[in-house]
């Protein structure tokens, strides 16, 4: 098992969704929300996601293709 | 359980530390979430494990008032290090010991220019050794790190960090390791290079160095100065504001302007001057307004606080200030708060502004600043030209990195030199002495 901590953003377009839901629905993945700030037009989540690595891969391109943006926990790590 | 890709895991990060050590200063309680108020000790960590929440050094004021005083300052080091009472270590500074005490220039020719009777200018791009304020978190994260028992030190860089991480590393015989696109342009590394770091070129975008680094920081027992040693790294900005204060003559000022980038050094500029004031080292000010400049191609808080909001959208950065193109930055939730509760502003400068904000600069100050440089000139005097900031305001504007640096943003942007033949007649003929 591998564990990823992330950091999501959701776009306006996205932010009604149920996209949690779909992620646990859709791969063998076990989600723990942490922190999470969602507004009508925009929304940010931070979570733990547990399962094998092919898998929670998977999950992170699934999200990406939905226009979520996706993380790590520690945002942009890459400094100028 | 199996984590290589486990982003960050602290029971790992924290490997090689010396605990005794870490919990017997003084001066630090233990490092504190953020968000939820949670304790830890003072060591490598840098979320909290209960709500991811980041964490900040925890100090015990009440005995750093009994120790810190204007004249215990004075008769410090000429460094950053005469603050070492507000800074995260325990013992004495064993890296950077020259790093800070730059310039604060009094700006009379730019500010004349803007409409500003008392605009400084914290010259920053002399900093020792690498010539940026990445010398101060650094010099910094590194004694913190050292005091915790690391021997190799890490970071993820285009730049100005790369460079400072790489100089002290060598100045102090520490393994470092330096992450960097693969594609990033060979010039760029040169100025590592010569410390002689190992510099891991890693194929794939931004998002992927990000996320490599990521793991890498929760699996090797390595002081990844952005990472998990981030509370004692971010720490070292604070200096920033200390030096105002004192070279103004223990003043606050009235207005700062300060590039965004990661949002950390506003905060810490910010953090800095309350500091000094709770302690009693100035009066406060305030009105004090936090102002900050991003590159329009890269400005997630400038839209945020454009549109009022407190949601960060994260954006793909394109613009000629590498060194503040964070497209999804780690406090810029905290810098736009800092600039909320302060009634400052935000602004940002195109590429042309940039370019332009550098030549002002230069031209009137003599001072050659990379392109932050530029954009933090640029959205000064936008700020100036909006109202924002008085005529009489005590104004510092924070110049973070040297010219030098980032050459190649001046391609085309700046005359010829005027050729002539090796005769006076030619001279005559092309000079126009008057100019």
């Amino acid at each position: 098992m591998t564990q990823m901590r992330l950091h999501l953003t959701f776009p306006e377009e996205r932010v009604r969704e149920p996209i949690v839901y779909e992620i646990c629905r859709n791969f063998p993945v076990v989600v723990n929300i942490r922190r999470a700030d969602i507004s009508e037009d925009s929304g940010w989540m931070e979570l733990e996601m547990d399962g094998e690595l092919a898998d929670l891969e998977r999950t992170v391109a699934y999200l990406r293709d939905r226009g979520v943006v996706v993380a790590p926990i520690e945002k942009s790590i890459l400094e100028g | 359980m199996n984590r290589p890709s486990a982003p960050h895991r602290e029971s790992d990060s924290t490997r090689g530390e010396n605990v005794a050590n870490a919990s017997a200063g003084s001066k630090i309680k233990g490092l504190k979430c953020r968000e939820c108020g949670r304790l830890y000790p003072a060591v490598a960590m840098h979320i909290c494990e209960f709500c991811f929440g980041p964490l900040e050094v925890d100090y015990d004021y009440e005995a750093i008032a009994g120790r810190l005083s204007r004249r215990s300052i004075e008769e410090g080091p000429k460094s950053l290090w005469r603050y070492h009472e507000l800074l995260p270590v325990t013992g004495a500074p064993t890296v950077g010991l020259h790093a800070g005490m730059t310039p604060l220039v009094h700006a009379k020719r730019l500010g004349k220019l803007l409409g500003l009777d008392n605009l400084y200018l914290k010259n920053d791009t002399v900093n020792h050794p690498t010539l940026s304020f990445k010398d101060r978190v650094v010099a910094v994260a590194m004694t913190r790190a050292r005091e915790l028992g690391f021997d190799t030190v890490a970071c993820a860089s285009t730049g100005n960090l790369a460079n400072s991480v790489s100089a002290h590393a060598a100045s102090v015989g520490m393994k470092c390791f330096v992450f960097i696109p693969h594609d990033l342009e060979a010039g760029k590394i040169l100025g590592n290079l010569i410390y002689h770091p190992t510099v891991v070129a890693v194929r794939g975008n931004y998002d992927d160095v990000n996320r490599l680094c990521s793991e890498i920081g929760g699996e090797y027992p390595w002081a990844f100065v952005n990472i998990n040693i981030r509370p004692y790294y971010a720490e070292g900005s604070k200096s920033l504001a200390f030096e105002t204060a004192e070279q103004l003559g223990w003043r606050v000022p009235d207005q700062v302007v300060v590039p965004i980038a990661s949002g950390s050094l506003l905060t810490k500029i910010w953090k800095g001057f309350q500091e000094f004031s709770k302690l009693g080292i100035v009066s406060s000010n305030p009105s004090l307004r936090v102002n900050g400049a991003q590159a329009e191609g890269c400005s997630p808080v400038y839209r945020a606080f454009v549109s009022g909001k407190n949601h960060l959208v994260p954006v793909k950065p394109n613009t000629i200030a590498k060194s503040l193109a964070i497209g999804n930055p780690a406090d810029g939730f905290y810098s736009l708060d800092v600039v909320f509760k302060s009634k400052g502003a935000i602004a940002a400068a195109t590429d042309p502004e940039i370019v332009e904000g550098m030549k002002l600069l230069a031209e009137t100050e003599g001072i050659f600043a990379e392109t932050a440089g530029g954009v933090t000139v640029a959205s000064l005097k936008k700020l100036c030209e909006e109202g924002r900031i008085g005529r009489s305001d005590l104004t510092v504007a924070y110049i973070t990195g040297n010219g030098l640096k980032t050459m190649e943003a001046l391609t085309g942007a700046l005359p010829e030199p005027v050729a002539i033949d090796a005769s006076l007649s030619s001279f005559r003929k092309n000079v126009n002495p008057s100019n």
